[in-house]
């Protein structure tokens, strides 16, 4: 190569500048970072009680001054385990049960026994104040200072250790919940304000939100605090939840941004590897052992929503919508009262494991792939984990003997393991459609993008059952998070509430507002290192029928938004009401920086050598399959099928009736 | 078993049915109008197969749930569907079971242009060559319309008669072959309080039941026509397969119990509610002989909705995610005596049986199962919906406004575990209004939302807290309520004490818990609900 030396100096130059892709998982934590124009990967295992400890001998390994970008776990573990601090709620006097009454519906509906789950804030914990601001923004009663010194006494004596802020309507008129955080600031504990995190209406869902915020503040900040020590020169940023980085000085502050900080580092990592084939559509499906996480990008852009719900609480800042199930490898078989084959939600987890994991005889859907020779005999991980063929066997040997029973004809293992996939498969299925179908989207516009390690897998029939034309089978499928952390761009999302009837004059205004946004996030992009042609922003309109209370984002932000906004709206829900007034909810700009593109490296080519052959089932029909391990497929390699392919981290099963090849990047691509 | 079946098959049609309709209810709640519908989700949306019988519902309102196959039933009867029709009807003497629940019903018809597919190409194109129009589905939905005019604003007052309590939809078509029919909605529009917000809540039932048939079409269209149908009669055999089984658990035996409502609004005396359970093996009989003659205040229960509270009972009992097809019913024989509380002839006036009666009702199946599984029924939630209205012109801007809540209360205590506080329980699920929403959208205010603590029963178990909601009008306004366990609190059980009596006030001066009043501007309207009862000695 003629510029070797070039790029060896430049490398050395960069040294300082290495940027280093973080994404803590169960088992492993993976690194990505690029060395000498080259993708590195390794993993360390994960260190549960301390995440920061895994990531300390990571970095140490690669050495030197860095730039870190992470995509963490630890939010969402606290959440989940409820581990979070001691934290107060301050409302408007009469309110002071908003989390407790929540939206006043069960969580189940025919189950005597249903439980919700408790506030985040103690009863005792949770204080009323004095104050009231009404819709128009009008003060009705003002806000008695003269209460707070006893207020900040109460907490100081509760020995709270964070506090969340949120009064009705604040978002229309900050000053009462600004004016409390200036008098709760002797307290030396972190504050959480409502009209600062989420200033939109619905009191429960922004309540919950900026709990959640205070109940991990204080162990957000350590945690970040504690990579810091390693070195005090680190840039290090989060990945947050609706994609893209942000500071860890943000992220200390906003948590609540961190919720799905891991998967969506998992969806940015497909969306690349999907651009990289030349696909702009995907929906990605990453299947793990007891649950399976889905996301739909459309256009190249990640759809987010502020509807999700995390450990039963509502979180109403935007998140990625990443839509999860009950149903993976673990999942366990059985058939019901009724005589109905069920699989899932219950999983046999890492331990005892699926029957072919030689601990329990529980039959689940990897034993069904066990047992249809899904794996060609290669285990996992590499062969460096083996599995029990036989107990697999014996697991839904005993399975296909009940539902024989309640077929009243015999039904063979082989059958029983394909029953298993056929409905695990709908319950996947299920969940993809609620992203796609249920939202307006065509699938036949998509391609599916599976990772984690049994998505290739499941991939063509879950395809076929949407009618998806293509898959895109990523290159290193095992660690597209940590990837995708690294190559996440910084992102700074604001909304501002306009609410006006909808009329073209409008719009003059309209482009104000987003110039004044604009404006303020590219001074914030600059300090972070972003110069003008850096920077990217998309501008955005919610709007809606008047009477409506859930929106359409238009990004149309010009012309005749009123077409615009009827095609959306009928595209959706099949009408739309022409004659209806019109109003445009808010407009929202995200500004993007636009971080430096690992190059994606060509692969070379080679012909793809067949040197294996498996018998293994498909469809129900027993076939001989070829087998490829994946590194050894070169580029515009095209693969005879049905075959197998394996590799370190993954499995994928290709049946007789479609093609697939290798491109030039090393997906492979399968057209249904 | 008569029928021989694929159980992988029967558990992907379990979810394909259940998931359209849980997909016409978002897009229902998504392009609603009033709060009632699109914060409050006081809607259900259901599948059925050609002969009408349900084979899918989603999770929504368990009292519309039961009693929804008999609108479909209803319109069935007197209605020739022609492909492209929209059939409405909220008549609870020909389907419906109270005015305010206005139910549409549409033909899900393969290989002919349908409601759908005026819009969408794919589901248009003839599917085969051979086949003719066909029936292969329905699909409906039912939403509660805050206001279907009447005497009082909100359509939730006391009449004596079903004339007084607004208008009266028998099965009628609204839309034909794909067109709005507008005499029709002119017709209906002039006959309620605020037609923008009721013109837009239709339009919205109908895109929802477009969903519904697309995605059934593109189901058949994957699948096939006959294995589609086939296992459409399957899940009602499914169905009715858990529920014997879940009866047979039940020991044999003649289980006897009765409770009342407070009152009818009218008359201040006690209306019985009374049951017999006679379980034999795999069926039950359930004789609601010796309950009160309908009355002449708004709290007769149709026969529809004895049923439903019947089905919901039942349900529980089952437990897991049954299907909730007509199969549940099988196995369950109803007798409710024509011109009782329980079963009202026509023209009774009916506000109030599905929202009161039918929470009354749960409590005396309750009560009576108690006696034959003593370790699983819980004590008496709230037995209430606590309904209010509150409407009339909104002075600021000229405008017809109509609000309707119901609010949530304490749940009875479970054996081994306190009842939940601040819940909508048994036969309804809606959401509450926000205060920030209710406060955008009508001229009043929330002044109070918390937990009535200590109101829920004493016991070994603990029962559910109700709650407090005060609400001031910011102009002059009427408002009607409608609410029970204000003379005697919900019954505990093995022991345990009942829950707190609710409390209803104006500028905290006491009001009757069923009946209207004229509110001037910065009156206050407190409610305080019912907790739940108590579980065992403490």
């Amino acid at each position: 190569m003629a510029n070797t030396k070039n790029k060896a100096l430049s490398t050395k130059s960069k040294v300082q500048n290495i940027r280093v892709g973080v994404d803590t998982g169960g088992t492993f934590t993976d690194f990505v970072f690029v060395k000498a124009g080259q993708i590195q990967l390794f993993k360390v295992p994960s260190t549960p009680e301390d995440p920061s400890l895994a990531i300390k001998q990571g970095l140490a390994r690669i050495g030197a001054a860095l730039e870190v970008v992470h995509g963490t776990t630890v939010g969402t573990n606290a959440l989940l385990q409820r581990r979070g601090a001691r934290t107060a709620l301050i409302t408007t006097g009469g309110f002071e049960d908003v989390l407790a009454i929540g939206r006043q519906a069960r969580p189940e509906l025919y189950n005597l026994n249903a439980t919700k789950p408790p506030p985040l804030v103690d009863d005792e914990l949770r204080f009323g104040v004095t104050e009231r601001v009404v819709a128009s923004g009008e003060v009705l009663e003002p806000l008695d200072d003269g209460e707070l010194p006893r207020l900040v006494e109460k907490l100081k004596r509760a020995r709270v250790e964070s506090v969340a802020i949120s009064l009705l309507f604040s978002f229309l008129h900050p000053e009462h919940e600004e004016r409390i955080a200036a008098s709760l600031s002797a307290l030396g504990v972190p504050l959480s304000i409502s009209s600062r995190i989420l200033p939109e209406y619905r009191e429960y869902e922004r309540t919950s939100t900026v709990v959640i915020n205070a109940y991990l503040q204080p162990l957000m900040g350590r945690y970040l605090g504690r990579l810091r020590i390693h070195d005090s020169g680190l840039n290090l940023r989060v990945m947050q939840s609706s994609g893209g980085s942000i500071s860890a000085e943000v992220a200390a502050e906003e948590p609540v941004r961190t919720i799905l900080s891991g998967p969506s580092g998992g969806v940015v990592g497909a969306l690349r590897a999907a651009r990289s084939a030349g696909i702009k559509n995907v929906i990605t499906f990453d299947m793990g052992g007891t649950s399976t996480d889905v996301a739909l990008c459309d256009s190249g852009a990640i759809r987010t929503t502020n509807e999700a719900v995390v450990a039963g609480l509502p979180v109403a800042v935007s998140v990625m919508d990443i839509h999860t199930v009950g149903a993976g490898g673990g999942s366990i078989a059985r058939i019901d009262e009724g005589g109905s084959l069920r699989v899932g939600p219950e999983s046999a987890g890492a331990d005892p494991g699926p029957a072919c994991y030689g601990r329990s005889m529980l039959p689940t859907v990897t034993d069904a792939h066990v047992v249809l020779g899904h794996f060609a005999g290669a285990g996992l991980l590499g062969g460096e984990f083996k599995l029990d063929d036989d107990r697999a066997r014996a697991a839904l040997g005993q399975l296909a003997t009940d539902l024989s029973r309640v077929a009243g004809k015999r039904m063979s293992v082989i059958a029983a393991a394909e029953g298993v996939l056929s409905v695990a498969n709908t319950n996947m299925e299920r969940a993809l459609r609620h992203i796609s179908v249920e939202r307006g989207h065509d699938p036949r516009q998509f391609a599916l993008l599976p990772f984690g390690g049994a998505g290739g897998l499941h991939a063509v029939e879950l395809a076929r059952a949407l009618r998806v034309p293509q898959i895109i089978m990523p290159n290193a499928p095992g660690a597209l998070s940590a990837v995708g952390v690294l190559v996440a761009d910084v992102v700074k999302d604001q909304s501002r509430t306009v609410m006006v009837a909808y009329n073209s004059k409008d719009v003059t205004e309209l482009s104000q507002v987003f110039r004044e946004m604009e404006r303020d996030a590219a001074t914030v992009l600059r300090r972070e290192g972003f110069p003008e042609l850096r920077q990217r922003h998309e501008r955005a309109l919610a709007m809606r029928y008047r009477g409506q209370s859930f929106e359409l984002l238009i990004t149309r932000t010009t012309g005749n938004l009123a077409a615009s906004f009827h095609r959306a709206h009928r595209e959706r829900y099949g009408y739309a009401q022409e004659q209806s007034e019109i109003e445009i909810v808010s407009a929202r700009l995200r500004s993007t920086g636009l971080v430096n593109k690992l190059s994606q490296r060509k692969i070379a080519t080679a012909k793809a050598a067949v040197k294996q052959h498996a018998i293994a089932y498909i469809g129900g029909r027993k076939t001989e399959v070829a087998v490829y391990k994946r590194d050894e497929l070169g580029r515009e390699a095209k693969l005879r099928t049905p075959c197998i392919v394996t590799e370190y981290s993954a499995t994928t099963l290709i049946p007789a009736d479609v093609r697939a090849h290798v491109d030039e990047f090393g997906n492979i691509l399968i057209n249904l | 078993m008569k029928n021989r079946f694929d159980p992988t098959t029967l558990e992907i049609y379990r979810a394909l049915f259940t998931s359209v309709a849980e997909e016409m209810g978002i897009a229902l709640r998504r392009t609603a109008f009033s709060p009632n519908i699109k914060e409050r989700r006081d809607y259900s949306c259901a599948v059925f197969n050609a002969q009408g019988r349900v084979i899918a519902q989603g999770d929504h309102m368990p009292v519309h749930l039961g009693s929804m196959p008999m609108a479909v039933a209803a319109a069935l009867d007197v209605i020739d569907f022609a492909p492209g029709d929209v059939v409405a009807v909220n008549d609870p003497f020909a389907g419906g079971t109270h005015l305010p629940d206005v139910t549409l019903v549409t033909p899900v018809v393969r290989g002919q242009w349908s409601v759908v597919s005026r819009k969408r190409r794919v589901s248009a194109r003839p599917l085969t060559t051979d086949d003719g129009p066909r029936t292969l589905f329905y699909v409906a939905n039912r939403a509660h319309h805050a206001d279907i005019g009447g005497a009082t604003p909100g359509s939730m007052g006391l009449a004596t008669d079903i004339y007084g309590e607004g208008i009266r939809i028998p099965p009628i078509r609204l839309v034909r072959n794909g067109e709005l029919d507008h005499d029709t909605m002119r017709l209906l529009l002039a006959n309620v309080r605020g037609n923008i917000e009721r013109r837009g809540d239709f339009d919205a039932q109908i895109g929802s039941l477009k969903t519904g048939s697309t995605r059934l079409l593109e189901i058949i269209e994957r699948r096939g026509e006959r294995e589609a149908t086939e296992y459409a009669a399957q899940l009602i055999d499914y169905s009715a397969r858990l529920m014997r089984h879940t009866i047979a658990s039940i020991p044999d035996g003649v289980y006897d119990a009765e409770d009342a409502l407070d009152d009818d609004g009218v008359e201040d005396r006690p209306v019985r509610i009374a049951v017999r359970i006679t379980i034999r093996g795999e069926c039950a009989t359930i004789d609601f002989t010796g309950s009160a003659p309908q009355v002449v205040g708004a709290i007769n229960a149709v026969e529809a909705i004895t049923v439903s509270a019947v089905s919901y009972v039942f349900r529980c009992l089952v437990g897991g995610d049954v299907p909730a097809s007509a199969g549940l019913m099988e196995p369950i024989e109803v007798i409710a005596p024509a011109g009782t509380v329980v079963n009202a002839n026509p023209p009774a006036s009916v506000a109030g049986g599905n929202v009161e009666t039918s929470q009354r009702i749960v409590d005396v199946l309750f009560r009576a199962l108690s006696e034959a599984l003593p370790d699983r029924i819980p004590a008496a939630s709230q037995g209430t919906m606590n309904n209010l209205t509150i409407g009339g012109i909104d002075t600021r801007n000229g405008q017809e406004f109509s609000y309707y809540e119901t609010v949530a209360g304490g749940m009875g205590a479970r054996p081994g575990l306190d009842g939940m506080s601040g819940v909508h329980t048994h036969m309804t699920n809606s959401l509450n209004t926000p205060a920030e929403a209710l406060e955008y959208a009508y001229p009043l205010r929330v002044r109070e939302y918390r937990l009535r603590r200590g109101s829920g029963g004493e016991g070994k178990q603990r029962g559910g807290d109700g709650v407090v909601r005060e609400i001031e009008t910011i102009v002059p306004a009427r408002m009607s309520l409608l609410a029970d366990r204000r003379k005697r609190g919900p019954y505990g059980l093995h022991g345990g004490k009942e829950g707190a009596r609710g409390v209803n006030r104006i500028n905290s001066k006491s009001i009757a818990a069923k009946g209207s009043h004229e509110l001037k501007a910065a009156d206050r309207i407190r409610i305080e609900t019912p907790g739940g009862g108590g579980w065992g000695t403490k």
